[in-house]
């Protein structure tokens, strides 16, 4: 869903994926933005998910995001598929080099938010586990 | 005429052929095995093989000065021309936003080139003479323009053993890295996770970059201006985003025909006499220890960064710190997967990758410079 923000006086596109997940990834001009509308605070680029997330993964939880920036070149998976830890989920190309995204997790798949061909921000929400 | 007379003619080929040109063949056919069974690094192999092949077989005249090989020889690479022109190509292709976002990494560019100094002492210590120690030095980058463009100003005679050196090793980079960067890391710090938080690069820094790294590195080591010059030029077509056209012709046509021709030629010097020397197997092996002595360096420099910043780096990074983009970095990247699939520092081994690209070019010119000035050319 893209957005037309004014603020003071200058317009911003805003393209936002899911309104209704939290917190919510707001893309402008390209770059990624974390906002928790709930608190009201705004994260700069990548400074919340380092301090939410410091050492570990890139999946924590039910989203899946993309570790690194690229173009999701496959997906394996289906919504409703179930899969095992270590399974690889879809393959991202970052720098001329095929990266496999494998879950860390058994887990079913509840929604796929890439598709192949697409280029994906780094910590772009990738795919959802049903819990 | 007599028949005998007609016989020698038809013969003369292979009675002009030595057993030295029947190493040599296959020697060349190695390296075309290599490229075409194994796929290693077959767009630089392949060439070189058939050069190598051709340069052996005797009264061809492809070598001579006024035959083919000869002739683009001094075209392409007395003239330097051929690893200037990959260096468009190989600008094109570099993306330096991951070093731009993460500037310290090019701390671990220049670590990476510990090795090349290193084995230029020992070369020296060997009792090579000044100028072929430096040539020989150089392969620790694993960059193959680099070494060519090195070589061929400070010790032409050196430069097929040199570039077949910095070539073979650099396809030979994932069987040579892995062992040491085993051996020097600890599986607790091969499963470090980097946060990667790259800050927002504008499009003003990325065009700004390879004209400004232009300017300093010219200014600064004059002799190194040919070889940054034409990589950032390459760069520039990539980022400036208005002239796709030419930065796909550097990333396509102008390198594939540079990589062709200097393949071929460098394949070409060969030569039974001149290769099949026990200098030849002296600088392969000199050069493999520059090579193991950057990732070693690299190696280390990284643990020291992982040290002092807590834990937060992983030190694989540092063996990307060597030239050989982009192979070095993507082998980094692998290694860690390795260990856990879950952690992904390619970006942060392509920073690094990228700043040894750019430390291999300036320790080049360095030496040119250094070296020209004590010995009196250039």
């Amino acid at each position: 869903m893209k957005y037309t923000l004014k603020v003071d006086g200058q317009t911003f596109e805003v393209e936002i994926d899911d309104i209704d997940r939290r917190p919510v990834i707001a893309r402008v001009d390209g770059q990624e933005f974390e906002v928790s509308p709930e608190t009201g605070a705004a994260a700069t680029p990548g400074a919340a998910p380092a301090a939410a997330l410091p050492t570990r993964s890139n999946q924590s939880g039910k989203v899946l995001t993309a570790p690194l920036p690229g173009v999701v070149l496959e997906v394996f998976v289906k919504p409703g598929e179930k899969v095992e830890a270590g399974q690889v989920l879809l393959v991202i190309e970052a720098m001329k080099m095929k990266n496999s995204i494998r879950s860390v997790r058994d887990g079913t798949v509840a929604a796929v938010h890439v598709t192949a061909g697409q280029t994906v921000a780094h910590k772009q929400a990738l795919l959802e586990f049903v819990e | 005429m007599d028949l005998t007379v007609i016989l020698l003619e038809l013969t003369k080929g292979l009675a002009a052929f030595t057993w030295q040109n029947a190493v040599m063949i296959t020697a060349a056919c190695v390296l075309i095995y290599l490229a075409v069974a194994k796929e290693y690094e077959p767009v630089l192999l392949l060439p070189i093989g058939f050069g190598c092949l051709l340069a052996n077989i005797p009264l061809a005249g492809m070598t001579a000065s006024e035959g083919m090989m000869g002739f683009l020889y001094e075209a392409g690479i007395k003239s330097e021309l051929f690893p200037l022109l990959i260096f468009i190509g190989v600008g094109a292709m570099i993306d330096f936003s991951p070093l731009l976002s993460q500037p310290k990494m090019v701390l671990l560019g220049a670590a990476g080139q510990f090795g090349i100094f290193g084995t230029l002492m020992l070369a020296i210590w060997l009792g090579f003479p000044l100028n072929e120690a430096a040539s020989i030095g150089v392969i620790g980058a694993i960059d193959g323009p680099t070494s060519i463009f090195v070589a061929t100003k400070l010790a032409p005679e050196l430069l097929a053993p040199i570039a077949v050196a910095a070539y073979s090793y650099m396809s030979l980079i994932p069987i040579i890295q892995p062992p040491l960067m085993r051996l020097l890391t600890s599986k607790q710090e091969r499963l470090i996770r980097m946060e990667y938080t790259p800050r927002p690069i504008s499009h003003t820094t990325l065009v700004a970059f390879p004209i400004v790294l232009t300017l300093a590195v010219g200014l600064l080591v004059p002799e190194a201006t040919p070889l940054i010059s034409m990589l950032m030029l390459g760069n520039l077509l990539k980022v400036s985003g208005v002239v796709d056209r030419l930065s796909k012709a550097a990333q396509n046509e102008i390198i594939n025909i540079a990589t062709l021709f200097l393949g071929l030629t460098i394949g070409a010097t060969m030569g039974a006499s001149s290769f099949l020397q026990p200098k030849t197997l002296i600088i392969l092996l000199l050069g493999l220890f520059a090579f193991g002595l950057d990732t070693v360096a690299g190696l280390l420099f990284g643990k020291l960064m992982s040290f002092l910043s807590g834990g937060k780096i992983n030190p694989l990074i540092g063996a990307a710190g060597i030239s050989a983009f982009p192979m070095a970095g993507r082998l980094a990247a692998k290694m860690a997967a390795e260990e856990d699939y879950d952690n992904f520092i390619l970006m942060h081994a392509m920073g690094s990758n990228t700043a040894g690209q750019l430390g291999s070019v300036i320790a080049g010119g360095v030496l040119l410079s250094v070296v020209g000035k004590i010995l009196g050319i250039g």
